[in-house]
This record gives C-alpha cells, structure tokens and sequence, in this order.
C-alpha cells in the first residue's frame, strides 16, 4: 500500500474511533440494506437453481403396461436414447419409483405403509435436447412402441416455465440493480452524515491548507471499511435467520425448507464485494461537493 | 506580497457593498494594523486574502498569485503559505495541543519526524513546551490563542493574518500575545493585524497603519 493510501486508512480508523455512535448508526443501517440485498440474491439464487432443476429434468415420461417386464423397459430405454432430439434416457422400475416417492413424502411417507401392492408402474424418463420438440408425433411414435402403456409430456407447463423465468429474470435483475442503488444511497447518506458531524474540523483543515483529496480520501476508505463490517453483520444475519427458518418449516409434500432451498456459500464474499464497491460510489456521492476548499469557508 | 486593485465586494443580502473599491499594497515583511469598528469590511478583507470569498470586482493577488483566476486545487497550496489566527482561536476539540498545531504540517505532507520537531520549537516560542500532550480545550483562552498562533507559525508562513487575535483575551494576554506577533518568532512574514483595539497599536513601534470605514480603505500612518 502506497504512503498516501497508509496515511488515509490511519486517518479514517482513527475518525471511526472518535464516533463510536455514528459508526454504529451507520454500520446498522448499512447492514440492514445489505441484509434485504443479501435475502434477495439467496431467494434469486435458490429460485434460479430449482428452475434450472426442473428444465433439465424428465421432459417425458413413458409409462410401461404391468405385462412389459424390466428386461423390455431397459431395452426400450436403450431404443429411446436412439432417437433424435433425445439427450438422455433412464429406466426406472416401479421399486425405484416408490422409493423415490417415498423420499418425496417425508414424514407424510408412513401413508404409504399400508399398501399392500405397489401401485406405480414402471416408467422410462427421457431428457430432451435443448430446442428438441416434445410435440404429438413424438407422443403417438413412442406410444406405438410394443410394452408402452402411456406417454407423460412435462412441456407444455415447462415452455411455459421458461417464458416466465426469461421475463422474470429481465426483472430481478432490474431490481437487484434497485435494491443495490439502495444501497449505495444509504452509503452515500451516511458519508454525509459524518460530514456534517465533523464539519468543525474539516473547515478548519480547509483553513490551514488540506487538498480536497486529502479530506475525501479518508472518508472514502470509512465508507469501504463500514461496508465490509456490515456485510459480514448481513452475512451472519442471514445464515442465522436461513438456519432458523429452515429447520423446523415443512412444506406440502413432506418437503423442508432447508431442503428446498440453500444458503449460498459464496454470499459472504458477494456481499463484501457488493458492500466496497457501494461504499466507492456512496463516498463519491456522500463526499460529492461538500468538501470543497472554496466553499467550506 | 498583497496587492488589491480596486476590489469591490457585494453580498445577496447586503445593500450596501462590504468594501468600495479597495486598492491596498503590502510589501513582504510589513507589519500592519488594518483598523475599522466592528462591521467596517475587516474579516471580508481577511476572507478575501485568503481565499475563502472573491472579490465582485477588482483583483486581489497574495504572493503572486491572482485569487480570482486561482485553480481550485491551487488554494490549498496558497493557504500553507499563510498562518491565520481567528479571534475564536478556531482549535480541534478533544485533541492535545501537539495534535493541534501538527494539523498545518500534517495537510502538507510533512515527515512526523519533522513534524514532532517543528511543533516542539513552535510551542517553545509561545511558551507552552511543556503542555504538548494536554487538550487544547481544557487550556485557558491566553493558551488556546497561542497554540492558535503556534499552527499558524509551524509551516514558517510568508503572511500571518490576524482577525482580532486579542477579541477574547484579558490585557495581560492580549499583549503577550500582540509580542508574540512581533518578534523574531514570525520569521520575517508579512503580518496584517485587524483590531478594532486601538490600545493595541502603541504595542509594534513603526507598524503601518490601514482604516477601514464603511467598506473604504485609508491610510492613516
């Protein structure tokens, strides 16, 4: 770090020290806008990962008729894979089938005790390629196929689910845009404030020959250095409030919040980052024309 | 080292002009008392020879440089040639005397070995050597005025300007602070002095004398 760069992390650890009260004021406040910040990558984040769970998913499921037998549901998924615009095939018996659904279920899975025969037929999955049409003649072609009972499309609703998150995706990042301007107005606001609690002593640095760099300088580094200890305060924030609300909550299907969703790990790091170059653009502006020789005096 | 021509300066709300076509020179090393009641056009004077007001018409140049034409970032470099002293000493609360007179060093860029030097020799000049480390604000007004006088003379100034540096002293200190002014301590820097004090201007034999009135400038002697 150069001399001048040194001389200013001085000064501003020194001035964060001296106003404990306005430290704190301006740490929770920025905290508090990084946590909203922080709730709405995680949200963007987990929504993001199970929409991209669900596309590359089955896109069609090919039910087997009970008299088929496992030996022909391998071979048909083997004649499958061999068609064009199919990326993957799986077979799965109707054991691994109940299992799976077993799983779906969670604690609503002991319903499933009572049966006596397991109801679910065997089933091949297929993934499409992207930009492959599951379209009818797909449909009746598979369902002609000796040993198939049925064909299950997923992609009418999934064309749909793609549409939606295209146009929900122009807007999330418009509001993470929104939300981050937020941001770097509380950044802003918060520089202005220390400004004017220490305008004492900026006119008279002013008087006796500070530079504008001189006084800015350190007010810069303060806003950075506070954005740092309140994205960590978010960070810790979150993972508290994530690990509370995910262990108890269950959703419909037996599903866990926790399960459902995931705490990012790199959110620490996006939010510091968010939180230094905030706290660049809010000195900047926060600083703005308040610190000039001329007009202090 | 001061050169106005014929400066005229108009405030928004003032009818009248605060000062009417001033023209005043000051040669380097002049000492000089710039008297007026209270009211007259002395602090914008000062204000003017520092920088922190331009004139509305005429020209003020201080060691050279044309304020009115002076870049912004040019300012601070002119203002670490000047030591200013305010009636109302101007010091850092909760910070020690050093601290205080460091400050003109320290804007400056200057070395802290050089700086813990200069302190040391300017607070031995005005007396106050052994209260370096004590608060500024918990000194006596007679003290507080001469640590403000000891940040004013650390950078070795070319021009000291004074406005009513005695306002809130007792006799005694005003005039051991009025010696302070004019002795070797200053260096030989030009010195402009307003008071509206006259029991003041007996103290420096053979200074110059300027009146303001109204925002007119005369030379009295």
């Amino acid at each position: 770090m150069s001399r001048v760069g040194r001389k200013a992390l001085g000064r501003a650890w020194r001035q964060m020290g001296e106003d404990m009260w306005l430290q704190a004021v301006a740490v929770s406040t920025l905290t508090v806008a990084l946590a909203i910040m922080g709730a709405y990558l995680t949200l963007c984040l987990n929504l993001g990962n199970a929409a991209s769970r669900l596309l590359t998913g089955p896109t069609l499921l090919v039910v087997l008729s009970p008299s088929a037998g496992a030996e022909r549901g391998q071979e048909l998924a083997l004649e499958l894979s061999r068609l064009s615009g199919v990326a993957s095939t799986r077979f799965v018996n109707k054991d691994q089938a109940l299992v799976r659904f077993r799983r779906q279920l969670g604690p609503q899975a002991q319903l499933l005790d009572d049966l006596e025969v397991n109801p679910l037929p065997d089933g091949v999955e297929l993934v499409l390629q992207p930009g492959a049409v599951a379209g009818p003649q797909l449909a009746a072609r598979i369902k002609n196929l000796a040993g198939v009972a049925e064909v299950v499309s997923g992609r009418p609703w999934l064309k749909r689910l793609e549409r939606a998150l295209a146009a929900g995706g122009d807007l999330a990042v418009a509001l993470g845009i929104l939300l981050f301007l937020g941001v770097v107005l509380v950044a802003s606001n918060t520089v202005r404030l220390a400004v004017h609690v220490r305008r004492r002593q900026l006119e008279l640095m002013v008087l006796v020959g500070a530079s504008s760099s001189y006084m800015r300088l350190p007010y810069l580094v303060e806003a950075v250095l506070q954005g740092i200890m309140a994205a960590a305060l978010a960070s810790g924030l979150l993972w508290t409030l994530f690990n509370l609300l995910a262990a108890p909550a269950a959703l419909p299907l037996g599903l866990r919040l926790g399960e459902v969703l995931s705490f990012p790990g790199l959110l620490p790091v996006a939010l510091a980052a968010l939180a230094v170059l905030a706290g660049v653009l809010g000195g900047f502006l926060g600083v703005g024309r308040t610190l000039r020789p001329r007009e202090m005096v | 080292m001061i050169r106005l021509e014929q400066v005229t300066k108009l405030y928004p709300h003032r009818k009248e002009p605060a000062l009417k076509q001033v023209s005043l020179k000051i040669p380097p090393g002049q000492f000089v008392y710039l008297t007026g009641p209270s009211g007259a056009g002395k602090t914008t004077l000062l204000r003017l020879l520092y920088g922190a007001e331009l004139p509305s018409h005429g020209r003020v140049v201080v060691g050279g440089a044309d304020l009115s034409r002076l870049a912004p970032g040019k300012l601070p470099l002119l203002r670490r040639r000047l030591g200013l002293v305010f009636q109302d000493f101007r010091l850092l609360p909760g910070r020690s005397v050093f601290e205080n007179v460091a400050l003109s060093l320290e804007v400056a860029g200057v070395a802290r070995r050089t700086i813990e030097r200069r302190v040391g020799e300017v607070l031995e000049q005005v007396k106050l050597g052994d209260m370096a480390n004590a608060p500024a604000d918990t000194l006596s007004g007679g003290e507080q005025q001469r640590v403000a006088l000891a940040r004013a003379l650390a950078p070795g100034p070319d021009l000291i300007l004074a406005d009513e540096p005695t306002g809130n002293l007792d006799p005694d200190n005003a005039l051991a602070m009025m010696r302070l002014l004019v002795g070797d301590y200053v260096g030989g820097a030009t010195v402009l002095v307003a008071t509206h004090d006259p029991t003041l201007l007996s103290l420096v034999r053979g200074a110059r004398l300027v009146h303001l009135e109204r925002g007119r400038l005369e030379e009295v002697g």
